[in-house]
């Protein structure tokens, strides 16, 4: 059973801009995901409407078996109320490009805030999960510094740490080394690279192909705003079938 | 100057420097509060309470302070049956009109925090009302520190205008020595109180911005 459902969803930002253009994808539990594309294609678009920071104008979504939207026959969109499309997100959890920290918390704040005010746990049970995740982001010294504290990298390892704070069934990745230097994009790869492992189902956008060949289970290549060609990452890289990414491709690569 | 003559006016300038600090302290402890919600209303998605919200921050902002003085003194009794003594019609005005300020100053504060922060709280499942509270607005704080800082220094210096209502503030008392001794020396040394108001002023909002600003961070992304 795929844990998250997209059907033919579609996304118009005015009159004439398709950013989202029919697109379906379904996720598996355990996969990870990479998206890849050129800039505008739709890849951020798909994921902040999987987290509802978007509201699609036609399609499906489902997550874990509940529906974050749907559109009936006569092409009404039709979402539930707020506070169930709440309880529905909180099994998605976001990672931006710019990170995105609460700078007047401290790092162990930042990850605790959500458990505790949404998900009503004590402060002391966040607080020690809290330090778990810190620990595996490996940032448990800095628990007590604040985000301007840190480095790009640093910050990017404590937003996965208070992504997964919430216990999500799904994780999404907006580009999260593009705003860091190249020597240190590396401290990030090897956090969600350590998560795919840990079996951690994931939709990752990227454009480190080294990333997503050596660490995606699955390749979804788009282009405006549609999915042109997904499989595997060694298929997809080594024999890439539509003329758009054999061209993508070669971009990277001259 | 004597200062013989000095020490005969120096009580009804301390008594109008009393008055000067209830207008100024009652004027805070309402007008402060009041422009919250009011800033809130004036960036409400509910367009009634919006439009509320700008047309009373455009009329108390968009007329002179002394006009609106003089209309709560006259109008309000006129047109209501509400009877205010002439230090409370004062302090009524002032609160309406530095709350305007106030609001536009919150308002700034809290749309100038970075888009990001709303997504970030809306992705990990917080309502629009938490999302306010608990990230927009503490972050907000520190951002309007200065301006809010700026205003109330102001306030101060805005009190005497209730002297045309003759409210028996510092300004008041001032005008009324001079006026008895023609001597101008009231004047000198309500200048000098003035002063030094604005002075504790300055230092403890330079006190505040110093507190608040340990955690803003240097780069905005
Ligand atoms: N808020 C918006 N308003 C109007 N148009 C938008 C908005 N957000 C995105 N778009 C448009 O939708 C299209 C897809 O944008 P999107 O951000 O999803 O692309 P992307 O694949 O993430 O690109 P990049 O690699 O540059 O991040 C683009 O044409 C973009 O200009
Ligand atoms: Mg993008």
């Amino acid at each position: 059973m795929a844990i998250l459902e997209i059907k033919q969803v579609k996304k118009r930002f005015g009159h004439d801009v398709d950013a989202l253009d029919d697109v379906s994808l379904s996720v598996a539990e355990g996969e990870a995901v990479a998206i890849i594309g050129s800039s505008g294609s739709g890849k951020s678009t798909l994921l902040r409407s999987v987290n509802n920071l978007e509201r699609v104008s036609g399609g499906e979504i489902v997550i874990d078996g509940d529906v974050l939207v749907h559109t009936d026959e006569s092409g009404n969109v039709q979402y539930p109320p707020d506070r169930e499309i709440r309880r529905i997100c909180t099994k998605t959890s976001m990672v931006f490009q710019h990170f995105n920290l609460f700078p007047h918390l401290s790092c162990l704040e930042n990850v605790t805030l959500a458990p505790v005010k949404i998900l009503k746990k004590s402060k002391e049970e966040s607080a020690a999960k809290a330090r778990e995740l810190l620990e595996i982001v490996g940032l448990s010294q800095k628990a007590d510094s604040y985000p301007d504290q840190l480095s790009g990298g640093q910050k990017q390892r404590i937003a996965i740490a208070r992504a997964l704070a919430m216990d999500p069934q799904i994780m999404l990745f907006d580009e999260p080394t593009s705003a860091l230097d190249p020597e240190i994009t590396n401290e990030v790869t090897r956090v969600i690279e350590d998560l795919v492992r840990r079996r951690m189902t994931m939709l990752i956008v990227t454009h480190d192909m080294r990333f997503a060949r050596d660490a995606a289970s699955r390749v979804v290549f788009m282009d405006s705003g549609r999915i042109v060609e997904q499989g595997p990452p060694k298929q997809l890289f080594e024999h890439p079938e539509s003329e758009r990414l054999q061209e993508f491709i070669r971009s990277y690569q001259g | 100057m004597e200062l013989d003559y000095i020490m005969g006016i120096m009580p009804a300038l301390i008594d109008g420097t009393k008055e000067t600090l209830k207008i100024f302290c009652f004027t805070l402890l309402f007008a402060l509060p009041l422009a919250l919600p009011i800033s809130m209303s004036a960036i409400s998605r509910f367009w009634p309470l919006k439009a509320l919200a700008k047309i009373y921050i455009w009329v108390f902002r968009g007329t002179p302070l002394m006009l609106q003085i003089f209309f709560f003194f006259y109008c309000l009794p006129m047109l209501t049956p509400i009877k205010l003594d002439r230090l409370s019609t004062a302090i009524f005005t002032f609160v309406l009109n530095y709350a305007a300020y106030f609001a536009e100053i919150y308002r700034g504060g809290i749309e100038s925090i970075d888009r990001g922060q709303r997504e970030a709280a809306k992705s990990l499942g917080f309502s629009r009302w938490q999302t306010m509270y608990l990230i927009i607005i503490p972050q907000a704080v520190r951002r309007v520190i200065p301006p809010v800082s700026n205003e109330v220094i102001t306030l101060i210096k805005d009190t005497a205008l209730v002297y045309v209502i003759g409210v028996p503030e510092l300004m008041k008392a001032a005008k009324d020595a001079n006026n008895r001794d023609v001597d101008p020396t009231a004047y000198f040394i309500a200048a000098l109180i003035y002063l030094a108001l604005t002075f504790i002023l300055t230092m403890i909002s330079r006190q505040l911005e110093r507190r608040y600003s340990r955690h803003e961070r240097k780069d905005a992304v």
